[in-house]
């Protein structure tokens, strides 16, 4: 038992911020500790099940929680707030050149920008991140390959009706 | 550049890899450990709830719930172990000596005291208890030892929640000679402390922490213990009082492997003597149950007797102890108990070969312990 309070919170302490800052990307700040907590919560349950690396594994719960537990209107609201603070430069240390970056991945539609996220920021192989969001290995790979094109477009400056951030919450059911 | 290049370069800082703040992190790990296991996997999670309890204390009370026989057993004397005096967690007195042919005779004189206990239900059944950790600071070569109080109240009736509050006492250098190597390292008020298989180690605070409270649905409603399975209040209050029938009952649910997975083999013996210490300890059974109890162990060839052991809070007691062997190394898991009262003082788990999570410490050291204030009856909740 022991064992398994340190393997938890090994668990936790090599994971939480990474499982917090995919939360926050796909939801935003406000619901995210709420959504962590309960991750964890359902990762101590399941401690047997929980394979090693443990992070897609939590991801992919979080996923569930965020889905399940997060009423849609509050995740709009809240991830529309946090897009405006990325691409607004809210965030003390935000370089310039790096806005133009976060703008175009906050105008993707959201399961682009969740495929982009996972790769580029959580740093996750093509099959981890298929785990996380549930498809083939073989199918996230087009995937990514259709959104790194939709974020390249995105990117070149004045390129055609680049939609709002606030836009997106359309993309919400 | 390419567009993921630049993508993973206009990560916003606060999504990056920042350290969680030490509220949040003790917050959301209580949170999660605070729950219940389903009872195949982790049903001794009903013995001890840990809300509230910081990592350490977590780790502590965990821990010290894990007691298992793996002797043979046998008649044979031994000579007294080497005892160690960590600080005021004080084991055992150094005359204290393994009295193994009396320990039949203990348990049974313990059992008598045990069985004319006063025993009228309440509201809630409260306990108060100290546990404390031993770790190793991850510098500066000293133990440091960390000590949460922790309070629980279980409901009486079903459907209510179970509660609990629990506060850091601060941490504080093992021994004097700890102290003198904490005072050297520039006496730290935060320590950070090794943690077994390295995982992140953690930080101990010297000073004491606010008390945090939590509760918790009872599981289906109205499981309040585990005690091999979960069981209601009701069972538990019904539990026979008949040392034979008592074991009879309790093997019932006894599949020849560890309380804690299946993948360990475990004997009876064993195993009744890690479900039976929970039950002397922890619950609400009836006085005459508690005295069964003790007549149970005593008939367990395993089980050996310690006089003359003082707690973690300074009080005498005598113990039960039964070593188990761990993967690496071997600890001896303690029951203290009033010889007076039949009741239990404290749980305390001693290294006898280090090894493992426990390499670190000598043997004889008390590497964790759960002291018991107080288990009763009471009709209020604060």
């Amino acid at each position: 038992m022991t064992d398994e309070t340190h393997r938890f919170t090994g668990m936790y302490d090599e994971c939480r911020q990474r499982v917090w800052a995919y939360v926050v990307s796909r939801a935003g700040r406000q619901v995210a500790d709420e959504v962590v907590s309960e991750t964890f919560a359902i990762a101590w349950r399941r401690l047997d099940d929980v394979p090693d690396p443990a992070l897609p594994w939590l991801l992919g719960v979080a996923r569930n929680v965020l889905r399940d537990s997060i009423r849609a209107e509050a995740r709009r609201e809240a991830l529309a707030q946090e897009l405006r603070a990325w691409t607004e430069g809210d965030v003390a240390d935000q370089v310039a050149e790096r806005i133009g970056v976060l703008q175009a991945l906050a105008a993707l539609p959201d399961d682009d920008r969740e495929i982009l996220v996972l790769v580029a920021w959580q740093g996750l192989s093509p099959k981890d991140a298929a785990r996380v969001v549930g498809c083939s290995t073989a199918a996230f790979r087009v995937r990514l390959h259709r959104a790194r094109k939709r974020l390249k477009q995105a990117m070149e400056p004045a390129g055609p009706s680049r939609p709002q951030v606030r836009n997106l919450s359309e993309e919400w059911s | 550049m390419n567009p993921m290049d630049e993508l993973r370069a206009a990560r916003p800082a606060h999504l990056g890899d920042v350290p969680v703040d030490e509220g949040t992190r003790a917050k959301e790990l209580t949170y999660a450990m605070s729950r219940p296991r389903p009872a195949r996997r982790r049903a001794r999670k009903l013995v001890r709830p840990v809300w509230g309890i910081s990592l350490a204390g977590a780790a502590a009370a965990v821990a010290a719930a894990t007691v298992v026989v793996t002797g043979t057993g046998g008649t044979t004397p031994r000579a007294p172990d080497p005892v160690a005096q960590p600080g005021q967690t004080a084991t055992a007195t150094p005359t204290a000596a393994k009295v193994r042919l009396s320990a039949r005779e203990v348990l049974l004189a313990a059992a008598e005291k045990a069985g004319s206990q006063p025993d009228e239900m309440g509201a809630w059944w409260h306990t108060t208890s100290v546990h404390r950790t031993l770790f190793e600071a991850a510098k500066g070569g000293y133990l440091v030892l960390d000590q949460q109080r922790s309070e629980t109240w279980t409901p009486s009736a079903t459907g209510g929640d179970q509660w609990g509050r629990t506060r850091s006492l601060g941490a504080r250098p093992a021994t004097a000679a700890d102290e003198a190597a904490w005072q050297r390292a520039g006496s730290p008020t935060e320590i950070d402390v090794k943690v077994w298989r390295k995982l992140g180690g953690m930080r101990l605070s010297t000073s004491p922490g606010k008390p945090s409270e939590g509760h918790t649905p009872l599981v289906d409603g109205d499981k309040v213990f585990w005690l091999g399975r979960n069981v209601t209040m009701k069972e538990l209050r019904a539990l026979p009082s008949d040392p034979g029938e008592l074991k009879a009952w309790l093997l019932r649910s006894y599949k020849g492997h560890d309380t804690e997975t299946s993948s360990i083999p475990m004997g009876s013996d064993a195993w009744l003597f890690r479900v039976s210490t929970g039950l002397i300890t922890d619950m609400p059974v009836t006085p005459e149950v508690r005295a069964a109890a003790f007549r149970m162990l005593a008939d367990l060839d395993s089980v050996e007797v310690i006089e003359n052991v003082t707690d973690a809070e300074g009080r005498q007691g005598t113990a039960v102890a039964v070593e188990e062997k761990l993967k690496d190394g071997v600890l001896e898991n303690r029951l203290i108990f009033d010889q007076e009262t039949g009741r239990t003082r404290a749980t305390e788990s001693v290294v006898v070969e280090p090894g493992g999570a426990q390499a670190a410490f000598e043997p004889g050291t008390v590497w964790n312990s759960v002291a018991v204030l107080e288990a009763g009856w009471t009709d209020s909740r604060s």
